[in-house]
Formats: structure tokens, C-alpha cells, sequence
């Protein structure tokens, strides 16, 4: 029970990778914070979910991306808990990753590449601002935030999508840098394609077959894959561990 | 194990009863066999003492009690040394210091008692320090001469290894007979320097005793205080008056009581860049032997304004200190101890609640603990063992008013502040009753020659003969080549 008496926030943990790893810590005994945009029904399942696991829940809505409303959820969660011992960054502004039919560079405007920049960066610059306080004041945390292993290897380009996740590893560098004299350690766990969730629906199998060729471990990662690396990393057991980003794509990318 | 504490020169340990101190710690145990010595032996071992040091030491010149000193801390310094081989590995389960905290902290300590630190301790107090050997023409004319104690009986008190070494070799500079009490929490290192010294000149070992009663044992104390003609005595006001009671009006009684430490860090010492390693030598201090020595600091005042601001600093010491909880683990703490630290912690938390502008950073099972309070909050001691208040002031002046009214508790104070600045506060912190300023990172290590206290450590302990001019005036008239 790594996380008894401990709560994490996890942010769109509505559904896919979020809900698999809300339900992972539940079950080691964590009080998880399912964050949410609109999904409130799925919400609420995954809340049930991990009380049948064996931890705590407690659903709240809230948009990332809006200053003021992650400061309204960090607020109830002070009341709620009075703590917060591991963030895990993984809301993600709506995308569909489609290599038959993505964007090309000359097709891809500015504003896509905000929207992801927004939906990446903002939202985890939102979270981090402020959370910081309960953390800094305990003198401790994890923060882990949701890369890809597109960045190390854009198999298929997807502009706007990987750049922002480059710049959301470069930003938890700094802010590991800027963090570990607090007692606080950022990481980022960079997963290959993750299915099934509803980003990933709509893969085609020889996308698949592709990907699967060349994954050492042969075969494509599931959403409960995802979960013990971030476990691990917003737990002690990776306490000298900081400002690292952990590929969870079966060995398709090795650094 | 059983080890034997003590040295006593001329009783065998056939003939000495004994008493065993139990310690554990770090998953080890040693007994310690500490000397219960019947009236007579204390008498006959004083005697003994008192004679020796008459018929040697006060024969020797300071070089050469220089040269042995020297001689016996280069062995405790020698880390293959079987000496200094036992107390690395004996002093961390009897104190329960970690083995790297006490290794350092020997170290530390030996390093200002080789010959050059001697010489310059001495230089401190004596113009000319051949005032211990001979008389010595008077700048007012005449001639003087130092003698120290016949008999000084040191009280030590406390654990931290080392520290009754600094009184030791100031008595033994001043060619004293020695008897040095150890403190049950600590009984050992003493009796092994003073082994030491008997090794390497044998004559010189039999000059001192180190004895031990338990303290508050009146009987025992009583002994020995009506043999001495000097007194030093270290720890709490309780156990020093009690202590001074029982002295012969005509002993010289001399007292180190309890002292609070505390430090003062200026804003422009809080920038992004100098904070970080300001904050870890500021941790170091506090986590150094546990606050348990007079010079530690329990209480931090910083100025506002700085980049960094006064909860920032807070931040980074609570995570320094961290950081040391795995490198130098806190020792295990008695059940009073602990208890004295949670209710610290838990007062603190009290208040907190209650009040804004308080904050206790970290969790209260870690093994440290530090409190920010924006209000001015006069100095007071902490739960020790690793516990801070920071108080932050507009300006580092706001602070004399915060520490004056304790002057009695007065002896170290930590400052990180500009030229201007430090030469300022010092000023005002001597005027309060401070008496000694130092960096942050060297609060527990004095350097060599420091006045203890404010004191003269070596004068102190002398009196002085003078020749008048008009002896030697006279003495001219009564010389066989008058005219
Ligand atoms: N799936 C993959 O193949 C893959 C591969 C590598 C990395 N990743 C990363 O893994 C993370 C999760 O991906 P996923 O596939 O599990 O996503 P998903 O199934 O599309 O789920 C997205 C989640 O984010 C929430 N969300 C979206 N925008 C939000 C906002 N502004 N505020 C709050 N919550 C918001 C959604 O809540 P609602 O349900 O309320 O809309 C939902 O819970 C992402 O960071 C993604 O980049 C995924």
C-alpha cells in the first residue's frame, strides 16, 4: 500500500490512461483526486471504480486550462485532504492522431500549434503554480507529467502535438532544476501509443503492425502499462530520481 | 564489549570498584565501566595528582607541554591510530551521533589543538606566554609570573564528543594537576587523550585523573570540590549553582551555563544564487550534534526584503535539513526528548492554526523541524534536536531589542551580512552580550583560541605573582656588589 494516507491529484481522469491510473493508485490506497472536464458520469465511475479498489476518490471538475478553476479545485483540495502528495499532468486537449490523414508542416497553422501548446504546457504551468504552495510548505512531492515517445522518435509527424510535448519535457527540466532544493521532484513518463483510449480509437491496425514491428517488447501499450512507471515515479521509491522523462513504448525508443 | 572509562594513575583496576553505563544505538551496544572511587582513593588520587604536577608539569616549559599535547592529538587525528580507531567506532553508539558526524566533529576539534593553534591560544591570553615559565620583566616595571591551578577539578556535562577537551588542554597548558569529572552521556574520549598523554610521556600522564560520579551525587562531588583550588564547571544554571554551593569560598569557581545560539542572515545575503548554499550551512549548523552544544543555533532571524524572502529561506533550510536526515541520520532520541520535540512542534502547530503569519514546513514524523513566524518573537530555545524558528525582521537592528533582555543565554551568533553590515550588528550584538560572531557552517566549530564564553580561558585560571619594583629595588641594596 505505497500510497495510504497520501493523495494524488490526477487530471483527465475521466477516461483512458487518467482513469487506469487513478484506479492504480486507488488500489494501492491513495485518496485520488479524479479530474475532469465534462465527463461527470464517467467521472463518477472511475470514482466508484477506485473505491472498489480499495482507496479513496473524490471527482472534481475542472478545466486546466483555466487559471481560475484549477485554483477553485486546489482550493477543495486543501479542505478535502489538506495535502497533496504526487500530481500526475495528463489532461489533453482533444486530438486525432491520424497518419492517413495528418497535417503537413505547410498545412499546419499557428493556432494548432497553440491550441496544443495550451492544452499541453498551460495546463500543467495552471497545475504546478498551484499546487506549489501545499507542497512547498510540506517540503516535498512528485509532479510527473504526461510526455510522448514522439519526441525522442516522431515516427509520424505530428507537429503541433509533439512540439508542445517537447516543450512540456523541457519545461519539467526546469522545473525539476528549480524544485529539488524544495523537496520536490518533476518527471515525465513518455508513453508510445496507448491503446485502446479515445485518442487512440482510431488507429489503424497496420499503423499498429508497424509500430508492433518494431517494439522490442512486441506489442502495442495499454493503459494499465502506463500506470507503474507513474506510480513509481510519484512515489518514494524514486525519491533521488528527478528531471527525467521514462519511455514506456515497449523499447521503440531507447535513450 | 565492555570498555573502561577513566584514567586514574596509581590505582590499579583491581582496586577500583566499578559501575556499568549501558549504550545502544545504530543496532550496536557497549558497556562502559565507569570508576567508583571511595573517599580515600579520591583523597590519596588528589594528593597524587596535586604532587605530580608540582614535581613535573610545573617543571616543564609551555614548549614542551606544547610539544607532548601536539604529539597526543596527531594520534587521535591519525585515523589508523588504535585510539582514534576505538572512538570512531565506540563514540557514535555511546553519544548516537552518526559515525560520519562524529568522525568529522573529532577532527574538527583535534585540528585546533595542534602546536600552532596551541601556541596562538596561548598567544590570546599572554603577551608573552614565558609569563608560565619565569618571571618576566613588567611593562610597569617589576617582573611577573603565571601560576596555574595546583588541583582543577572540571565538571563536564553533555555529550558532544570532544568538547571537554578544550578545558582539559587549557588546564594543562597552564601546568595544572587535572582531575576532569566526565558527564555519564559521554564518559569515554577524555579518559582516552589523557591515556594518550600518559603514553607518549608517561611522567605527564600521572599529572592527571579523570574520575566520574554520577552527577548530583553530593557526597562524592563534595570530595573533590574541597580539594580543588579552581573549579570549572559546565551546564545548566540548576546544576552550577548547586555545584558552586558546595565550593570552598576560597576555590575560584568558574561556570559555563547553557547558551542559546542564533543566527542573523541580512537580505543581501538572499539572492537566487547565494541563498541555496546559505540555506545548507545554515542546516548544517542545526543538524551538527543536534543542537546540543552551548554554541548551537535554535533560532534564525531574517531579514526581509531580499530576493529570496524569509518563507523562501525557511524552505530551503527545512530541505537542507532533509537532505542531512539521510546523510547524517538524527541520533535515536530519548523518550523526553522526543516528547520535547513534539510538544515544541505541537505548540508551534497550535499557534499556527490560530494566528497567520506562522507556518511549520514539513510533516511531523520527519526527523527535523522548522517554523517561519512573520511577527517579531523574542529569542527562545527550540525543541533541539533539529528544530528552527526563523523570525523574520524589517531590519537586521530589529533584532537586539529581540535577544537583549537574555544576556545571561548570550555566546554565539551566526551572520550573514555585507562588510558594513557584520562590523555594524556586531556592535550592537557584543553590546547585548554576544560574545562570539561567526559564519554560518562553523557555529559548532570555535576556531582555535576562541574565548569561551568571552572569556579569558588561560588567564582565567592563573594568578598572577608580581615582583614588585620596590623588591627589586630593595634587593639591589642587599647585593654583596653594592657599592
Ligand atoms: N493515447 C495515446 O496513444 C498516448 C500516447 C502518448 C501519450 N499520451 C498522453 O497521455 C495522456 C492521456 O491520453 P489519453 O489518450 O488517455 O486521453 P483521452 O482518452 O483523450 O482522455 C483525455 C482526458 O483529459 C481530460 N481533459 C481534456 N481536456 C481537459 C481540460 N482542459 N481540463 C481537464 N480535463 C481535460 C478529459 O476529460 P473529459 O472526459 O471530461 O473530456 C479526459 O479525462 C495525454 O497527455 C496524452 O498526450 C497518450
Amino acid at each position: 500500500m505505497k500510497f495510504r494516507d497520501k493523495t494524488i491529484l490526477v487530471t483527465g481522469a475521466s477516461r483512458g490512461i487518467g482513469a487506469a491510473l487513478a484506479k492504480a493508485f486507488a488500489a494501492e490506497g491513495g485518496l485520488v483526486i479524479v479530474n475532469y472536464r465534462r465527463s461527470e458520469a464517467a467521472a463518477q465511475a472511475v470514482v466508484e471504480a477506485c473505491r472498489a479498489a480499495g482507496g479513496q476518490a473524490l471527482a472534481i471538475a475542472a478545466d486546466v486550462t483555466v487559471p481560475e478553476e484549477v485554483a477553485a479545485m486546489v482550493a477543495v483540495i486543501g479542505e478535502e485532504a489538506g495535502r497533496i502528495d504526487a500530481v500526475v499532468n495528463n489532461a489533453f486537449a482533444p486530438y486525432v492522431f491520424d497518419p492517413d490523414d495528418r497535417a503537413r508542416f505547410w498545412e499546419t497553422p499557428w493556432s494548432a500549434y497553440q491550441a496544443q501548446v495550451d492544452g499541453a504546457l498551460k495546463a500543467t504551468y495552471h497545475v504546478c503554480q498551484a499546487v506549489l504552495p501545499l507542497m512547498r510548505q510540506r517540503g516535498r512531492g512528485a509532479i510527473v507529467n504526461m510526455a510522448s515517445d514522439l519526441v525522442a522518435r516522431p515516427s509520424i509527424a505530428y507537429h503541433d502535438y509533439t512540439t508542445a510535448k517537447a516543450a512540456l519535457i523541457g519545461f519539467s527540466r526546469n522545473l525539476a532544476t528549480e524544485l529539488g532544493p524544495l523537496g520536490i521532484r518533476v518527471n515525465c513518463v513518455a508513453p508510445g501509443l496507448v491503446y485502446p483510449t479515445d485518442a487512440s480509437r482510431g488507429t489503424r491496425e497496420a499503423v499498429k503492425d508497424m509500430l508492433i514491428a518494431q517494439t522490442p517488447l512486441g506489442r502495442i501499450a495499454t493503459p494499465e502499462d502506463v500506470a507503474g512507471p507513474v506510480l513509481f515515479l510519484a512515489s518514494d521509491w524514486s525519491g533521488f530520481v528527478t528531471g527525467q522523462t521514462l519511455h514506456v513504448d515497449g523499447g521503440l525508443v531507447m535513450s | 564489549m565492555t570498555e573502561f572509562a577513566g584514567h586514574l594513575p596509581g590505582l590499579s583496576t583491581e582496586e577500583v570498584e566499578w559501575r556499568v553505563l549501558d549504550f545502544a544505538a545504530w543496532g550496536e551496544s557497549v558497556q562502559v565501566s565507569v570508576p567508583v572511587l571511595s573517599e580515600a582513593q579520591s583523597l590519596a588520587l588528589a594528593a597524587r595528582v596535586r604532587e605530580n604536577a608540582r614535581a613535573y608539569l610545573k617543571t616543564r616549559s609551555v614548549a614542551q607541554i606544547v610539544a607532548t599535547l601536539d604529539k597526543a592529538v596527531a594520534r587521535l587525528l591519525d585515523r589508523d591510530d588504535p585510539w582514534r580507531r576505538k572512538a570512531e567506532a565506540l563514540l557514535p553508539i555511546v553519544t548516537g551521533y552518526d559515525a560520519e558526524t562524529v568522525r568529522l566533529g573529532l577532527s574538527g576539534y583535534l585540528r585546533t589543538f595542534r602546536a600552532p593553534q596551541l601556541q596562538r591560544f596561548l598567544a590570546e591570553d599572554f603577551a608573552n606566554p614565558a609569563v608560565l615559565d619565569a618571571f618576566q620583566p613588567a611593562m610597569k616595571g617589576g617582573f611577573t609570573r603565571a601560576h596555574g591551578p595546583e588541583l582543577l577539578l572540571h565538571v563536564w556535562a553533555g555529550n558532544v564528543p570532544g568538547l571537554p577537551l578544550w578545558s582539559l588542554i587549557s588546564g594543562l597548558l597552564v601546568k595544572a594537576g587535572t582531575v576532569g569529572k566526565v558527564a555519564s552521556a559521554e564518559p569515554l574520549l577524555a579518559g582516552w587523550f589523557a591515556r594518550v598523554l600518559g603514553e607518549i610521556d608517561p611522567r605527564m600522564g600521572e599529572c592527571l585523573a579523570i574520575v566520574w560520579w554520577k552527577g548530583g551525587d553530593a557526597d562524592s562531588e563534595q570530595v573533590w570540590l574541597d580539594q580543588a583550588d579552581t573549579v570549572v564547571a559546565f551546564g545548566g544554571n540548576a546544576a552550577l549553582t548547586a555545584i558552586r554551593d558546595r565550593a570552598p569560598v576560597t576555590a575560584r569557581f568558574l561556570a559555563h551555563g547553557h547558551k542559546i545560539g542564533f543566527g542573523l542572515v541580512s537580505a543581501a545575503a538572499l539572492d537566487t544564487r547565494r541563498a541555496g548554499p546559505l540555506a545548507r550551512l545554515v542546516a548544517h549548523d542545526v543538524m551538527r550534534y543536534e543542537q546540543q552544544g552551548c554554541y548551537a543555533p535554535q533560532m534564525l532571524f531574517v531579514e526581509r526584503g531580499g530576493k529570496i524572502s524569509p518563507r523562501d529561506f525557511a524552505e530551503q533550510v527545512s530541505r537542507e535539513l532533509a537532505g542531512f536526515a539521510r546523510r547524517h541520520p538524527r541520533r535515536a532520541l530519548s523518550v523526553a526528548e522526543a516528547a520535547g520535540v513534539a510538544s515544541w512542534r505541537n505548540a508551534e502547530e497550535m499557534r499556527a492554526f490560530d494566528g497567520e503569519g506562522r507556518v511549520v514546513l514539513g510533516d511531523a514524523a520527519d526527523p527535523w523541524s522548522v517554523v517561519l513566524v512573520e511577527e517579531a518573537e523574542p529569542l527562545a530555545p527550540s525543541g533541539l534536536n533539529r528544530t528552527l524558528k526563523i523570525v523574520a525582521v524589517d531590519r537586521l537592528d530589529d533584532v537586539i531589542p529581540l535577544i537583549a533582555p537574555f544576556r545571561a543565554f548570550l555566546q554565539s551568533a551566526a551572520v550573514a551580512a555585507t562588510p558594513e553590515e557584520l562590523f555594524r550588528i556586531a556592535a550592537l550584538l557584543g553590546e547585548a552580550g554576544v560574545t562570539r560572531i561567526c559564519a554560518f557552517g562553523r557555529m559548532t566549530a570555535p576556531e582555535a583560541g576562541w574565548h569561551n564564553d568571552g572569556r579569558f580561558n588561560l588567564l582565567d585560571l592563573v594568578t598572577i605573582t608580581e615582583i614588585e619594583q620596590s623588591a627589586e629595588l630593595a634587593a639591589e641594596g642587599f647585593a654583596d656588589y653594592v657599592d
